[in-house]
């Protein structure tokens, strides 16, 4: 049987990798993204790969996208706009735009996919929300709410936040590895690099 | 700019990979049963040692790459270039080997449309669960749930980058014609070791051949594995070896 996943922000960075590798996994792909011109890029010359645009932040769109795909195995949530500037500039109506996206898409998502996931009693979701900041911390601590509530049902439920800097290969390794521990184990780190040799044995 | 119109898409060569990762394993072979192997390609397998030839096993994720993202699985023999007797010494026999590329699933139609039109590469569909995240590195080919070919690459220690980029020659032979394809490599993240390869056969009749070169058997001369690999591949021309 083939499995679907469900990528979002597929048309750049991290989303657009995660929908490419699950694509040559021989994953049927759902990429999501507002920006058609980067789905289209994403999804050359992938005829497993199906793409739709849609606004996280809309749950009526996301709600319409799920109800064409059908059930969903894998989830990568990695539509997120990264606020400009420090979060003392930022405007109000800056951070209540990048919160809607950032931690309302999420919890769109989560809410449009969670229930199949849990009723089918399997199924991996990543919710992808950057680095830092405060929409980063509250979609941990949305993983976290999930975790307790519904952390012994058979899925998956991880939350990614790479240190700054880290390149998405680096990054989808590390959420691919985290499919291996332990269910409780929610909060999934990634670094730049690996630690050189040079620095295990250098002296202290 | 030479094209190709693959599934109604237009290929432009050379054809770019901008994001693989790989891993792979080198055998020392007896030279005259890989031979028999590879002969009906006209071409003559390289013999770094007397006796002894090299065949390589290799898996791939093309992540990003004007073929469309898939996975493939390689079985390549390191062959002399064509027409030219052997030089003495174990550097004038390696001098100007190619790969020749014996069999390539691939688990992708658009892919194995291209593969085959442009440059004759002997792809045929499969499915090809890989692994490479883990410690250890896995890769199998099955055909309708049965396996023809497991590999394991264990992790070796990190290698310095390389500052050129290496050109081999790919040789390939579909339906009678055998081809050369000028091949470039820009690998980073290479990881390599002596031994540390395990290979299962199925029951297809490639895993029979390999079967016959004793590569369920054998200790790997090296195995590799590479997190990002580029490569350009530029047209195929006809060899009459």
């Amino acid at each position: 049987m083939r499995r679907t996943a469900l990528v979002t922000g597929a048309a750049h960075g991290l989303g657009a990798m995660a929908a490419r590798r699950l694509a040559a996994a021989a994953w049927d792909v759902v990429a999501v993204d507002v920006d058609e011109v980067g789905l289209a890029k994403t999804s050359l010359r992938s005829p497993n790969m199906h793409v739709r645009a849609c606004d996280v932040a809309d749950g009526g769109a996301v709600a319409e996208v799920l109800a064409m795909t059908g059930p969903v195995h894998r989830v990568v949530h990695a539509a997120a706009i990264a606020p400009a500037g420090p979060v003392l500039e930022q405007a109000a109506g800056e951070i209540e735009h990048v919160l809607r996206t950032n931690v309302i898409g999420a919890i769109h998502v989560v809410q449009a996919t969670l229930p199949g996931m849990l009723e089918r009693g399997a199924g991996e979701l990543f919710l992808c929300p950057g680095a830092a900041g405060p929409s980063a911390a509250a979609v941990a601590a949305y993983t976290d709410a999930l975790w307790a509530e519904q952390g012994d049902r058979g899925v998956l439920l991880r939350c990614v936040r790479p240190d700054d800097g880290t390149p998405h290969r680096l990054v989808l390794d590390a959420m691919d590895r985290s499919l291996a521990r332990p269910a409780a184990h929610v909060h999934v780190r990634a670094r730049p690099t690996r630690r050189p040799p040079a620095m295990i044995f250098a002296p202290r | 700019m030479q094209a190709h119109a693959i599934q109604g898409e237009r290929v432009t060569l050379p054809v770019r990979i901008r994001d693989a990762a790989v891993g792979s394993a080198m055998f020392a072979v007896p030279a005259g049963a890989a031979q028999a192997v590879i002969g009906y390609s006209g071409l003559e397998v390289a013999e770094p040692l007397p006796g002894r030839a090299v065949c390589s096993l290799a898996f791939v994720r093309y992540a990003d790459g004007d073929l469309g993202p898939y996975h493939e699985f390689a079985v390549a023999f390191l062959v002399r270039p064509p027409g030219e007797p052997p030089s003495p010494g174990i550097r004038g026999r390696l001098r100007g080997v190619g790969a020749f590329i014996h069999w390539l699933p691939v688990n992708q139609e658009f892919t194995l449309e291209a593969g085959r039109t442009i440059w004759g590469f002997p792809k045929e569909i499969a499915d090809i669960p890989m692994d490479l995240t883990g410690r250890v590195q896995r890769c199998a080919v099955r055909f309708g749930g049965r396996t023809a070919i497991e590999v394991a690459v264990k992790p070796g220690v990190p290698m310095p980058s390389g500052a050129g980029a290496p050109s081999v020659d790919a040789y390939s032979c579909l339906d009678g014609v055998t081809r050369r394809t000028p091949w470039t490599l820009t690998p980073s993240e290479v990881r390599t070791r002596p031994g540390g390869a395990k290979v299962v056969l199925g029951d297809h009749p490639v895993a029979e051949e390999l079967r016959g070169l004793g590569l369920d058997r054998a200790r790997a001369l090296t195995t590799s594995t590479v997190g990002h690999l580029q490569m350009v591949f530029e047209g195929a021309e006809e060899v009459r070896a």
